[in-house]
């Protein structure tokens, strides 16, 4: 599988404050990759350095396994933040000015306008659309050249839920065509429902990445209690029905394999000399899970 | 270079206070001259009429245009701050542009509007020559033309500092004051610090000598039209119009050599900088 793009050690600071610290991953092509973080976390800052237009103060990064060259660039159609153009221009031309740039042709404007809903309103002035409709502008110019690789922050900021649901479908629509898709949000369930390998970030540090389901998956979680809750620990680490276990405030908390059920895990105790003074089976929702991980 | 030409095309015509700003540099320019030519004045040794006359015109004309070279300037500012305000610098790269075309197609801009004023005085210098000049040959209507090349440098001077400008405030009011405070009393300030022989190499004052108060009007500061009492009636030099002992070959040498000073500087400031 071709890696698309590869950060290695990458850093950025601001003055004293270090935005983005040792950032590494690896998206392959085909996938639809999410950047998940709260605000300030450094999801934007790693694309904005990866895109060019910020420069690192360490690490390095590829795309398409050579370094970013004016031809990768071509291949790739970003959104990073706010829409950013031309006021006093029409849609047309803001549009024939990205497709000059990606030496695309003009055709490819309509054709991105009507992906976005915006046809209609091709001779109206950037600085006359509302705030959705410069969003889905933005998406329109991402189109334009009809790129390998989508690179979309907080795509869907400032849209009302018809925007939002827009937007969502041209993504999805896009990675189903095998587009490679990066995305950055602090919307865990734009993350979720989008996106198949997630990379969290937090204070500028890659805290975990991978699958989404792995990671961010709304998994049954048993919280038990025993007398001596080191030990039982221990075992359960040990134990091969166990994903993962850990104590949360004066419990454990206990993620089990797929298929395994809380009485295996109940009978592991017991077998183990453990005898539980509480089980409960509760859901785990997705914030919890990404809250726990970034209170780590 | 076809490409650049033709984005900065799109981004400029349609730019409303473009247009609006290159109309009145055309209503003022073209105001200055037709009054200044129902204007009579005496000065001993020569009339007004004579500016009008080739090939006095050709200094004239460039010197009259060239005090709308700020006003070019502050054009440029806008159009490079306009960039920054917008963040479309900022797209431009992620579309697909490097830093140096961004570089490049704005001197491409500075460039085409120079050409512009360049044609617009050509034009109004061979009209109201053609009309004004009597005894016209084809020496006496050429003699002095490269005066409006020289012109042509100038404009370029200002406008490529005005890139500059631009690229270091990254903010439309800011480098708009920051220019004319830098052309009006800083550069004037810091030269009084500095030896009469160093003071004429500072940028602003090598640039703006490249147009000269035409030959036709110094001599009215020179010593065969002074007073009765010995005095001239005007000095020029005094007044800051005239250059200061730098050949007109050295000025026009030491302007390319600031314009390639600023356009290198301004390169390296947008390939280092965050955009």
């Amino acid at each position: 599988m071709e890696k698309v793009l590869q950060i290695n050690n990458l850093s950025k600071n601001y003055g004293s404050l270090q935005a983005v610290k040792d950032v590494s991953f690896t998206v392959n092509q085909g996938e639809v990759y999410g950047i998940l973080g709260p605000n300030g976390s450094g999801k934007t800052t790693t694309l904005a350095v990866v895109l060019g237009i910020l420069n690192a103060n360490g690490g390095d990064y590829q795309w398409f396994d050579e370094p970013f060259t004016k031809l990768a660039r071509r291949r790739i159609g970003s959104l990073i933040e706010t829409p950013n153009f031309y006021p006093y221009l029409s849609l047309w031309e803001n549009l024939k000015i990205v497709a000059k740039i990606k030496d695309a042709p003009e055709s490819d404007i309509n054709y991105a306008l009507g992906v976005a809903n915006l046809l209609k309103r091709k001779h109206t002035n950037f600085g006359h659309l509302s705030l959705g409709m410069k969003q889905r502008m933005s998406m329109a110019s991402v189109l334009i050249g009809n790129p390998e690789v989508l690179v979309l922050d907080e795509p869907t900021n400032g849209l009302d839920p018809e925007g939002f649901a827009e937007v969502r479908n041209i993504i999805q629509s896009q990675a189903k065509e095998g587009k490679t898709i990066i995305l950055a949000s602090h919307i865990l369930d734009e993350v979720e429902k989008v996106c198949s390998h997630v990379a969290i970030l937090k204070s500028g540090e890659l805290i975990a990445n991978g699958r989404v389901g792995e990671l961010l998956s709304s998994d049954e979680t048993v919280h038990i209690q025993a007398e001596n809750m080191e030990a039982l620990l221990v075992v359960l680490n040990e134990s091969a029905i166990v994903k993962n276990a850990k104590i949360v405030d004066d419990e454990i908390v206990v993620v089990l394999e797929t298929d395994i059920k809380s009485t295996d895990l109940s009978k592991l105790c017991f077998e183990k000399g453990h005898s539980l003074s509480k089980i409960v089976v509760k859901k785990q929702s997705l914030e919890d899970q990404f809250l726990q991980l970034v209170k780590k | 270079m076809k490409k650049l030409f033709e984005l900065e095309k799109i981004k400029t015509l349609s730019y409303p206070a473009f247009r609006t700003l290159m109309i009145i540099h055309f209503l003022l320019f073209f105001l200055v001259i037709l009054v200044a030519s129902r204007v009579h004045f005496t000065i001993p040794g020569f009339s007004v009429k004579g500016l009008y006359q080739f090939p006095n015109i050709w200094g004239f004309f460039p010197w009259v245009a060239s005090w709308f070279n700020l006003f070019l300037a502050i054009v440029v500012i806008l159009l490079v701050g306009n960039e920054f305000s917008f963040r479309t610098f900022r797209q431009n790269v992620i579309d697909g542009l490097s830093r140096n075309d961004l570089i490049g197609g704005k001197l491409i801009l500075v460039l085409a509007i120079a050409i512009y004023t360049f044609i617009m005085v050509l034009l109004a210098v061979l009209i109201f020559g053609l009309i004004y000049t009597r005894d016209l040959s084809f020496e006496i209507i050429f003699k002095n033309s490269y005066l409006i090349l020289i012109y042509f440098i100038q404009a370029i001077g200002y406008m490529s500092m005005g890139i500059l400008v631009a690229i270091i405030f990254r903010n439309n009011a800011l480098s708009i004051i920051m220019f004319i405070l830098y052309f009006a009393l800083i550069e004037p300030i810091v030269r009084l610090f500095f030896k009469a022989e160093v003071r004429r190499f500072f940028p602003m004052k090598i640039i703006s000598n490249l147009t000269p108060m035409p030959e036709f009007l110094t001599m009215a500061s020179e010593k065969k039209y002074t007073s009765a009492t010995g005095e001239s009636y005007l000095d020029f030099t005094e007044m800051g119009l005239l250059p200061e002992n730098l050949s007109l070959g050295t000025t026009v040498f030491l302007a390319v050599g600031y314009i390639g000073f600023f356009v290198a500087l301004s390169t390296v400031l947008m390939n280092r900088r965050n955009l």
